[in-house]
């Protein structure tokens, strides 16, 4: 790459780097409304732990020179979370960042790993549905699509762990934390599959590979590329397929996390998504909170590298306006 | 061999032709099994409201636990405490329908303003939309519930309203993509060169004519999410609570015998499930090829 | 002369129209033939087939049912070879009096058959110009690169740089402003007229032995037109290659064809030599020709007239061609000696004078 060319498309990069950091103020201010309205006040344990009474918490308050004004909090909070201080989480007292952090990984692995079953499962589909048309032969893998995406996730969870454990005896029926280490990763595969299965976008990520697909092949360009005798996958690959397919997994990965709180409750997985069952069971808002901050945390960083992706791709990209929340 | 056949009427005008008449046989399918689905879950309302049951859905008959489909007098069969699946299948049905409705209305109203303001003023106001939009796409929506429910411990209502505002930017980006659309067709610019005020242009030429089917297909694949996440929410043990049935619920409910190689239990309300969303995606998605691909093109 | 480049013979490609359950006839009967070297000009209203009838010489229909009969003849490289072979045992075609009322068709087989027969041939026998430039290059990729992977595919070249350095040659004898400057640029950086000297460029750099131009100025703007036209012309002259001209005007057929076939409702109704047939007083020529000769805005025409004519009527809809002849609702030549003749009967394409032959009732019998 040129380095005049390399100039717009920094621009453009700050720029969506600048607006990821404003939604993401957003978020924030969205969960510090949600607390802030609570009924209460959890801020007393969010910014100074738990306090008997009111006036007691008043007095604290008072004495530590904590803001009263709703504005003066959010940016006592803003400052926290910043610092990484997400406050104490109240079922098991420790700091609920570190333990975020420490269940984070084994939700990262489901889900970037489920998302890959997805799209293994749905990309031929789409492949073969656009180029072959409806045909008597992809019809039934379109509908098949769609009936794996309605199925509820957690009975999906139930059936493959019946199959597999007990009637194959393949995997211990425990948890990944107790399982023989040898195994461990085996067993892992299992919650993988189910959620990339189930997690209910194998139907709406055939649909739009497909659509995208069908409609760059019908393009004039590709028109040219058969009438030239080059291979027409050479072609459409960018914008029929590889552009299209950070588009929607980019777009999927709030109902993927949706999925993994499920799944990780069906299978007693460590992670991030139990650690929210479990927080809205206890009532522990410092958990859920910083568990929400991170989910979507995790799904504008997911957008930014769609975005980073379509700019290096597209040597339109630093021309055109961003397309914004249009996109689908 | 794909066959082709001419008919000897081939005069008629094609702006005539009903999209109905033309449309293909999968979209039909689609809309039938669809429609089926709907007027399945609405007789099981009814049903539920006025009671009108085989058996009382929380009735325990110790005598008669997991039975299969079809035992005694029982249908569907019975669940751990002997209650008759059936009619907790059809009781179910209240845990998500008003609820339900509630969250729809709320996405297509709000979605719709939204939308109609993006996509018709443009400008500030858009770039405002998109920012909420971007906003709420941001949180996973099972997520935000639970926060939701931790904060709040609220019912299921409550949890609708967070379905519904979770729903507007799907159905704001649509609004304001077919308005996009028509502005491209220079519809509007001809509305305006006719002296027709902006609310009537607005209400009528854009929202009436162009996007009620949009809406109407919105809604269907709306119920069909609405579904999805009372389901898993009761499924987590929220929501509706036991002895009052919710599918979600039920299917938990049967976990133990499940693993035990009694499936039905679990098994009936998940098939619930499958075929009641199934039912709502298709019929969404055959209006979609009949009603709006057609118009598109 | 020998045999001719190309023949194409009773050529029908058909469309289906879903909603109104009726074929179009987009192409309904097409012959025509291309001499070595010629520039055959095919001249015709929009919707009167004439881009269908490219489409389908190089195999890229795409709907359904597509070539449905006929032959397209091409003979390069001392072979001959017939790009339809075997058609009939794909399609299977019901008529009732005359018309075709329902076709048959292996898609799927037919597809895989013409890749099969056409791979050889794309781009370097056959290559093709197509209208629209700046959608017929690809977006994602730079000028240079989609010439030079025509030249790695089609011609043996030592290598990379080798088939670079061809690749800007072209681009300057295209007359590409900067060459090196719009090799490195990707069509979005291109005006319009630019994309068609790249578009040119790459059809040419092949050196194939026909190439097709569909209506190689549509879309462009009116200086720009003459400016391709100009260097249409300069190739023609350099290169000879025989080449299939496509285009709804009139005078970039006139200044650039051999030859001229009028098409008008998927059939071809009039082909000469350009200079007959596109010439106003020349007198036996099909009533459509002369039709479309007295609409063109020539200095000509407004001396002797003062007026422009415009053809009465509208282009027959392929979905209802009439049973006789296809201009015979627009035709303001029908003398009652023929009327019944041209309201029954399809003529067929007659020659009239050496070379020149014209389908219409006034002419034989």
């Amino acid at each position: 790459m040129k380095l005049s060319a390399l100039k717009p498309v920094a621009l453009v990069l700050s720029r969506e780097l600048a607006l990821t950091a404003l939604l993401l103020l957003g978020v924030s201010l969205v969960v510090f409304v949600i607390l802030f309205l609570a009924p209460g006040d959890p801020f007393s344990v969010l910014l100074e732990g738990q306090m008997p009474s009111h006036e007691a918490r008043a007095g604290v308050r008072e004495a530590l020179g904590i803001p009263t004004t709703w504005y003066g909090q959010y940016f006592a909070w803003l400052g926290n979370l910043l610092r990484g201080n997400f406050g104490t989480s109240i079922r098991t007292g420790l700091p609920v960042f570190g333990e975020i952090v420490r269940v984070g990984a084994s939700t990262l692995y489901l889900t970037l790993g489920s998302m890959l079953v997805t799209l293994l499962i749905a990309v031929p589909i789409a492949l073969h549905a656009s180029v072959r048309g409806a045909t008597p032969f992809n019809r039934p893998f379109t509908l098949l699509a769609y009936v794996v995406s309605a199925l509820p996730v957690f009975w999906l969870g139930y059936v493959a762990i019946y199959l597999v454990s007990r009637q194959l005896g393949v995997f211990p029926l425990v948890s990944q934390a107790s399982a023989p280490t040898e195994r461990a990763w085996l067993y892992s595969l299992l919650p993988i599959c189910v959620l990339g299965l189930g997690n209910g976008t194998v139907s709406e990520v055939v649909r739009y590979l497909r659509e995208e697909l069908s409609r760059v092949m019908a393009e004039d360009y590709i028109r040219t590329a058969r009438a030239k005798g080059a291979s027409v996958w050479r072609h459409a690959f960018r914008e029929g397929l590889l552009i299209p397919m950070t588009e929607i997994v980019a777009s999927k990965i709030p109902f993927i996390l949706g999925g993994a709180v499920i799944v990780e409750q069906v299978f007693n997985w460590p992670g991030m998504g139990r650690m929210a069952w479990q927080a809205a069971q206890d009532r522990d808002f410092p958990a859920i909170m910083g568990i929400a901050m991170v989910a979507a945390t995790l799904v504008r960083t997911g957008s930014l590298l769609q975005r980073v992706v379509y700019v290096a791709v597209n040597p339109r990209a630093s021309q055109q306006r961003r397309g914004g929340g249009w996109a689908e | 061999m794909k066959r082709y056949t001419q008919i000897e009427d081939a005069s008629r005008p094609a702006s005539d032709v009903s999209p109905w008449k033309s449309a293909g046989t999968l979209d039909l399918a689609c809309v039938g099994y669809g429609l089926i689905v709907v007027a399945a879950v609405l007789v099981s309302y009814v049903l539920g409201v006025f009671e009108w049951l085989p058996y009382d859905p929380e009735h325990i008959s110790f005598g008669l636990l997991n039975a299969p489909p079809g035992s005694a007098g029982h249908l569907l069969g019975t669940d751990f405490l002997g209650r008759d699946i059936l009619s907790r299948l059809i009781v179910a049905t209240q845990a998500y329908f008003l609820p339900g409705l509630v969250a729809i209305a709320i996405s297509l109203v709000a979605g719709t303003v939204l939308g109609a303001l993006a996509g018709y003023r443009g400008g500030g106001v858009e770039v405002l939309v998109t920012y909420f939009n971007n906003l709420v796409d941001s949180f996973p929506r099972l997520v935000l519930i639970l926060l939701v429910i931790a904060v709040f411990r609220v019912d299921i209502y409550y949890i609708m309203i967070i379905v519904g505002v979770t729903g507007v930017p799907v159905v704001a980006s649509l609004v304001a993509g077919k308005i996009a659309f028509l502005r491209q067709k220079h519809f509007i610019e001809a509305a305006h060169v006719l002296g027709l005020p902006a609310h009537v242009i607005v209400l009528k030429h854009i929202l009436w004519h162009h996007c009620a089917p949009l809406l109407v297909i919105r809604a269907t694949i709306g119920m069909g999410e609405v579904i999805l996440i009372e389901t898993s929410l009761s499924y987590l043990g929220f929501g509706v609570q036991e002895p009052t049935p919710s599918w979600g619920n039920m299917v938990q409910a049967g976990a133990n015998y499940f693993f035990q190689g009694k499936f039905w239990p679990s098994t009936a309300p998940a098939l619930a499930i499958l075929f009641t969303i199934l039912g709502f995606h298709l019929l969404g998605d055959g209006l979609n090829g009949i009603l709006e691909d057609r118009s598109g093109k | 002369m020998g045999a001719p480049l190309l023949e194409i013979e009773s050529l029908r490609t058909y469309f289906y129209s879903r909603s109104k359950r009726a074929f179009i006839r987009a192409v309904d009967g097409v012959t025509l033939a291309l001499a070595r070297g010629e520039t055959l000009g095919v001249v015709g209203e929009s919707g009167s087939g004439k881009s269908v009838t490219a489409l389908s010489i190089t195999g890229l229909i795409g709907a359904g049912p597509g070539v449905i009969g006929g032959t397209i003849v091409f003979r390069a490289d001392g072979g001959e070879q017939n790009l339809l072979a075997d058609l009939e045992r794909y399609v299977d075609r019901k008529e009732v009096d005359g018309r075709i009322v329902e076709v048959s068709k292996d898609e799927a087989g037919w597809r895989r058959k013409v890749e099969r027969i056409m791979a050889p041939l794309r781009g370097k026998a056959i290559s093709v110009i197509f209208q629209n430039p700046k959608s017929a290059l690809n977006p994602f990729v730079r000028v240079g690169a989609q010439i030079t992977e025509v030249i790695r595919l089609h011609t043996p070249t030592k290598g990379a740089r080798e088939a670079r350095e061809q690749a800007l040659d072209w681009l300057r004898r295209v007359k590409i402003d900067s060459p090196r400057l719009r090799f490195d640029n990707y069509p979005y950086g291109l005006s319009g007229g630019m994309c068609q000297r790249a578009v040119i460029a790459m059809a040419l750099a092949s050196e194939p032995a026909l190439l097709i131009a569909d209506e190689p100025t549509t879309g462009l703007d009116a200086t720009i037109q003459s400016e391709i036209v100009g260097l249409l012309a300069e190739l023609k002259a350099e290169i000879g290659i025989a080449t299939l001209l496509i285009s709804h005007d009139i005078r970039v057929i006139s200044r650039l064809a051999d030859n001229v076939a009028v098409m008008y409702g998927g059939s071809v109704m009039e082909h000469g030599p350009a200079a007959d047939v596109l010439a106003a007083r020349f007198a036996p020529k099909h009533p459509y020709t002369t039709a479309l000769l007295a609409s063109i805005p020539s200095e000509q025409n407004v001396r002797d007239k003062g007026y422009l004519t415009v053809i009465e009527g509208e282009v027959p809809d392929a979905v209802d061609l009439p049973r006789g002849c296809r201009f015979y609702a627009r035709c303001n030549r029908v003398t009652d000696g023929v009327r019944d003749r041209c309201a029954q009967r399809e003529p067929a394409l007659q020659e009239i004078a050496p070379g020149h032959r014209v389908r219409c009732w006034l002419y034989g019998e």
